[in-house]
């Protein structure tokens, strides 16, 4: 099989190397392209951009359908060649980079023809497609990049690109603080990954993935006692982009971009990316574990472990939160903090099974739904005057009926309800967990219950009951371009879990262990019963607990009920309080000494100086420069005889 | 005597004929249009040219006419330029009161002068192909005959030009003198009992200082920013990249393929000329406000660069240097194209000027940016690559030759400086001050494809640049299997593999 997959690759390299370079550099062509030509032209910047990203996913779409799951590495540039580190700009596909790549394309496709509506009346609009272009590009960067050097590069980049984007309404206050916290979170936690890719470097010699990880294959220990800490400070960089606890802050505060951005990035793709790192740089944690001294305490706990560890808390601190927001995006931007957490769990317990495929599986399945249910949401919040507290609104399941059965299909496969992809996702890492690591199989099943009952929540206050305010009386279906993506994204949150998915996905990590994914209507009864019906039956308690409080409620009985527990839940645990007081009173210190630093040594000594030698300089140049012809010719000579002079022994 | 060997040269100069032939029976209005078909007329010669039917290789005219891969490669270069510096001349034209297709059939027969250049095998043709060029511009570089500035560029050009002749003349012989021939083969062939002739020396940086001239290097670079300043737009496009190209073939074919030896030996010459001129050009850029000036200092600082690539004295230094001679064109023929198209619109040549410009054109500041870019040496656009291969080259060379690596940190610092007087104008053109004009500019078919062709050249060959990389490499080996004039490769290949 992997014979047949080598010998596929060779014959058809050069054409799927143009064909992924395509793919990555046609969104970049465009944001390069719209910035440049047409800042402020608004149909042609949709046109190109749009027909960009669709180029791209046609594209993808070819090499998922030609090359299936086969992986190549496409011949790399030699970028950076210098001793001892061969840094080289090359694409890696295989199954999992061509699997993401649909996902990516394919939602950056529908959300930028979503954003032709829901962004029209904006003055940015051309300048609001090339970031999302320019997005894109990083994104599908990260998907392909074959090295640790070139995934830092366009981790990077994607930070860039969500800065615009969050703060793309520069002008408010709050997206402009959003849009900082985001970033700055995120240098957080890429500072860690780059201190472990330097570890990994260091360690292994190579920071292409493909040497690196026959290296460990070849001998498992060759990370020694440096194992653990560099899997933990990679893990960091998917903290921060993955927004997982205690760098998780950022995500709920990026709902102040737009709401496609809020779908595209904090739904589907950048925050995937976290997970896709991690499944791509998996062969670093099923190496030996090991700890260097003072931490060997921690013995045969292997980072993997940990990293589980923190998604279950992840999930749960999330799924608690979202229980009493009542802000529509809030609420799903915790939601997506927990299914996150859900993921990286799966990522951890599938170093057990040298298997990260179910983390993958729900990363594919939840990217589809969640887009939907943030486009759905941005429909509702575009309709109700850029109203987004639930309590506001109420009633407008007859008013928009589209939105209404989009967003319940969505609700009900991010339940985790048969036959909606979200049961077979979640049901994969059920039964990853219960086999691994029981306790963690009873968070997962609370966060189960908890999700049903914020999300049932969400949609019997919003739709059902009276409408709650004026801007929700008004409320109207959105126009075409809004609707059309809605209901094509039904499709695969309904079925992409139907496909033969863990098979395909084995090629990338371990052909001997295949993990079985993807099943149809029951399937998941047969062959892991418990886990079935416990995920089952946690989206029918859920939904029944919610029925009973929310069912035609004009406001929320909780508080009342768990007093300040509730309001504990409602300030997000403090967290950005604990944050503020803490790090904000060190870092004024800080500022303060390099604001000094940066005031007198480095402004003052060596920018104003060494700028004021240049500028003296040039200025005292140009007096030679007189234009007087004599001296001109004086110079000459001079010159000659300067020449003469040089060029004797 | 081999005719077929000049088909190029006479094609073009029948061409130039043919337009002002041509003018005596049109009427002033179609002039513009005479530019463009002396343009397609040149491009189908481009296309000849490169092409397989064209002379590929052959030594004729008593050894004086060369066709390699190197001549080749120059001749593509120049004519692209013609064609390119015609269109922006065209749309130019309203500055050029009369006489318009004088001044198309002058660039042409300047292109003839650069042509020959890039075959000359011999001093004599060196020499008479550079007065071609160079008394040809003394006309082209005065054309606006009622302004004064242009008129004391012509003049300031004509006397410094004929100052550098008759050093070039005298150097050539003394040469003659010495070595009893003028032909590259014959020298190269004795160079090791002539480096030993201190009057053949001496004729030798003569001539260099003739050169030197040409490609503006220090110290014989005091015209260069004047001339800029004061020639109709055009014409300065052509001086920065033909004339200067012209100076730099002849250049490789004296230095490292005439007397290799002698050249290794004077290093420190060169090193001190190269760092030189860099400093020289791109201090001297930082205080301009006038944009044509500065043009003129950064055509200095690049020669500074360009010269990287001879005192490197290596196979990849020459290619190096054709490299970055190729993206050069391209960026240097953008940056004057867009300012030619400006001219009409935007009333001085002041950097100042450019404010608004964002607004008014996005494509033309494009343009001029992407080409300034260029020049400030950023990825991914060709001239980062370029600099970087120079750069390269000179330090593989430099293990043994100290001085090297402070001509290295000079270039390093050169590039830094240069880089705050580039995005110096483009910080005018996007957020300039004041901008009491918003209208917006229109260009012209021309002047779009002309610019089209420029940005492609420079983001393409800035991206992938093996392709080109490998056409430079065959030039500059085809040049040393000629006559092993140069050293094998002193650390390896040059290749972006």
């Amino acid at each position: 099989m992997e014979h047949a997959a080598v010998q596929h690759a060779v014959e058809s390299g050069s054409k799927i190397q143009d064909l992924a370079w395509m793919i990555l550099v046609a969104p970049l062509v465009m944001a390069v392209g719209t910035t440049l030509f047409v800042p402020r032209d608004r149909t042609l910047a949709a046109i190109f951009n749009i027909g960009g990203v669709i180029l791209s996913f046609c594209l993808s779409f070819v090499l998922f359908c030609v090359f299936g799951g086969g992986s190549a590495q496409c011949t790399p540039f030699e970028w950076l060649p210098i001793a001892g580190l061969d840094v080289h700009i090359g694409l890696h596909i295989d199954p999992l980079a061509s699997l993401m790549l649909l996902v990516v394309t394919g939602v950056a496709s529908l959300v930028m023809i979503y954003s032709t509506g829901y962004m029209h009346d904006d003055r940015s609009y051309p300048r609001f497609f090339a970031s999302l272009s320019l997005f894109v590009f990083s994104m599908l960067g990260i998907v392909l990049a074959d090295n640790f050097v070139m995934l830092f590069i366009f981790w990077e980049l994607v930070g860039i690109s969500s800065y615009l984007l969050i703060g793309f309404w520069y002008a408010r206050p709050a997206a402009a603080d959003a849009s900082k916290k985001a970033f700055l979170t995120n240098r957080i936690g890429d500072f860690g990954f780059m201190l472990g890719i330097l570890i990994v470097w260091s360690a292994l010699g190579t920071v292409d993935f493909a040497v690196a990880k026959a290296k460990l294959a070849e001998n498992p220990t060759l990370l020694g006692s440096m194992a653990g800490i560099a899997g933990l400070l990679i893990f960091m960089g998917a903290m921060g982009k993955s927004a997982q606890f205690p760098l998780h802050v950022w995500l709920p505060d990026a709902m102040e971009g737009p709401t496609p951005v809020s779908a595209l990035i904090h739904a589907a793709t950048m925050v995937a990316a976290g997970i896709y790192m991690l499944c791509r740089v998996f062969f670093l944690y099923t190496a030996a574990p090991g700890w260097p001294g003072p931490l060997s305490m921690l013995g045969d706990l292997s980072a993997a472990t940990l990293i589980s560890l923190v998604g279950a808390f992840t999930a749960l601190l999330a799924a608690l939160i979202a229980v009493q927001q009542n802000d529509i995006k809030r609420i799903l931007a915790f939601s997506t903090l927990s299914q996150l957490g859900l993921m990286v769990m799966a990522v951890g317990l599938g170093a057990k099974a040298a298997n990260p495929s179910a983390a993958m599986f729900h990363l594919v399945t939840h990217a589809f739904f969640k887009a939907m249910l943030f486009l759905g949401a941005g429909s509702v919040i575009h309709a109700c005057h850029h109203e987004q507290d639930i309590w506001k609104m109420g009633g407008l399941k007859a008013k928009m009926p589209f939105t209404f059965w989009t967003f319940l299909i969505g609700t009900a496969a991010l339940a985790g309800l048969p036959p909606f992809s979200g049961f077979y996702s979640k049901d994969e890492i059920f039964a990853l967990a219960l086999e691994t690591n029981p306790i963690l199989f009873g968070v997962g099943i609370l966060v189960s219950v908890l999700t049903t009952f914020y999300m049932s929540r969400l949609v019997l206050v919003a739709f059902f009951g009276s409408t709650r305010s004026e801007s929700a009386d008004h409320a109207h279906e959105s126009p075409g371009s809004m609707k059309w993506p809605l209901v094509v994204l039904t499709v695969p949150s309904l079925m992409v879990a139907w496909l033969p998915l863990g098979p395909f996905l084995s090629e990338s990590f371990d052909p001997a262990h295949p993990v079985h994914l993807g099943d149809i209507f029951f399937g998941p009864f047969n062959h892991n019963p418990i886990a079935a019906f416990f995920g089952f039956g946690a989206a029918l308690f859920g939904f029944s607990l919610a029925y009973s409080l929310y069912w035609k409620a004009t406001k929320d009985p909780l508080p009342t009920q768990l007093g300040l527990l509730s309001k504990v839940m409602r300030n997000r645990f403090y967290f950005d309080e604990i944050y503020e007081t803490i790090f904000i009173s060190l870092h004024n210190l800080f500022s303060h000494i390099a604001d000094w630093m940066d005031r007198w040594v480095i402004s003052g000594l060596v920018v104003r100086g060494v700028s004021g030698l240049v500028d003296i300089s040039g200025r005292a140049l140009r007096l030679v420069q007189t234009g007087n012809i004599q001296s001109y010719t004086f110079f000459f000579t001079v010159g000659v005889l300067l020449v003469v002079l040089l060029a004797r022994k | 005597m081999n005719y077929s060997l000049i088909i190029v040269e006479i094609t073009a100069v029948l061409i130039g004929l043919g337009v002002l032939m041509t003018d005596l029976w049109i009427s002033p209005t179609a002039r513009k249009g005479l530019g463009y078909s002396a343009a397609v007329a040149l491009g189908c010669l481009l296309a000849f040219a490169t092409g397989s039917l064209a002379p590929q290789h052959g030594l004729g005219f008593r050894d004086s006419f060369v066709v390699d891969d190197l001549a080749r490669f120059f001749k593509a270069f120049f004519l692209f330029g013609a064609i390119v510096v015609i269109l922006m001349t065209v749309e130019f034209s309203s500055r050029i009161a009369s006489g318009l297709s004088e001044f198309f059939a002058l660039v042409i027969f300047a292109l003839v002068g650069m042509l020959f250049a890039a075959s000359a095998n011999d001093l004599v043709l060196l020499f008479v192909s550079l007065e071609l060029i160079t008394v040809t511009f003394y006309i082209l570089t005065s054309f606006q005959r009622n302004r004064l500035a242009s008129l004391e560029a012509g003049v300031k050009y004509l006397i410094l030009g004929a100052v550098a002749s008759a050093f070039m003349v005298f150097g050539i012989a003394l040469i003659f003198g010495s070595a009893n021939s003028t032909n590259f083969r014959v020298i190269a062939a004795h160079q090791t009992e002539l480096a030993t002739s201190p009057v053949f020396l001496m004729g030798l940086l003569l001539v260099l200082a003739g050169l030197g001239f040409k490609i503006a290097a220090f110290p014989f670079q005091a015209w260069a920013p004047d001339v800029y300043q004061g020639s109709p737009a055009p014409a300065t496009a052509f001086l920065a990249v033909g004339s200067k190209a012209a100076g730099f073939v002849l250049l490789i074919r004296l230095l490292t393929q005439a007397v290799p030896q002698i050249t290794a030996e004077w290093s420190r010459l060169l090193v001190v000329m190269s760092a030189a001129t860099i400093i020289y050009g791109s201090l001297c850029a930082i205080p301009q406000r006038n944009l044509k000036r500065l043009m003129g200092y950064s055509s200095i600082a690049n020669a500074g660069y360009l010269l990287l690539g001879i005192v490197a004295m290596t196979r990849s230094g020459s290619t190096a240097m054709l490299f970055y001679l190729g993206g050069y064109f391209f960026t240097v023929l953008a940056a004057f194209t867009a300012m030619c198209a400006l001219a009409e619109h935007v009333e001085t040549d002041e950097i100042a000027g450019l404010a608004g410009l964002g607004r008014r054109s996005p494509f033309l500041a494009a343009s001029l940016t992407l080409s300034l870019v260029s020049l400030a040496g950023i990825p991914p656009m060709v001239g980062f690559f370029g600099k970087v291969l120079l750069l390269r080259s000179v330090f593989e060379s430099a293990p043994g030759h100290p001085d090297l690596y402070l001509l290295l940190g000079v270039a390093v610092i050169g590039v830094v400086i240069s880089l705050y007087y580039y995005l110096g104008i483009i910080r005018s053109i996007y957020w300039g001050g004041n901008t009491p004009n918003l209208t917006p500019i229109r260009t012209s078919l021309g002047t779009k494809v002309a610019l089209g062709t420029c940005i492609a050249g420079m983001v393409f060959l800035g991206i992938v640049p093996n392709g080109y990389l490998r056409i430079a490499e065959t030039a500059v080996a085809g040049m040393e299997s000629a006559v092993g004039g140069l050293k094998s490769p002193a650390v390896k290949k040059v290749s972006a593999h």
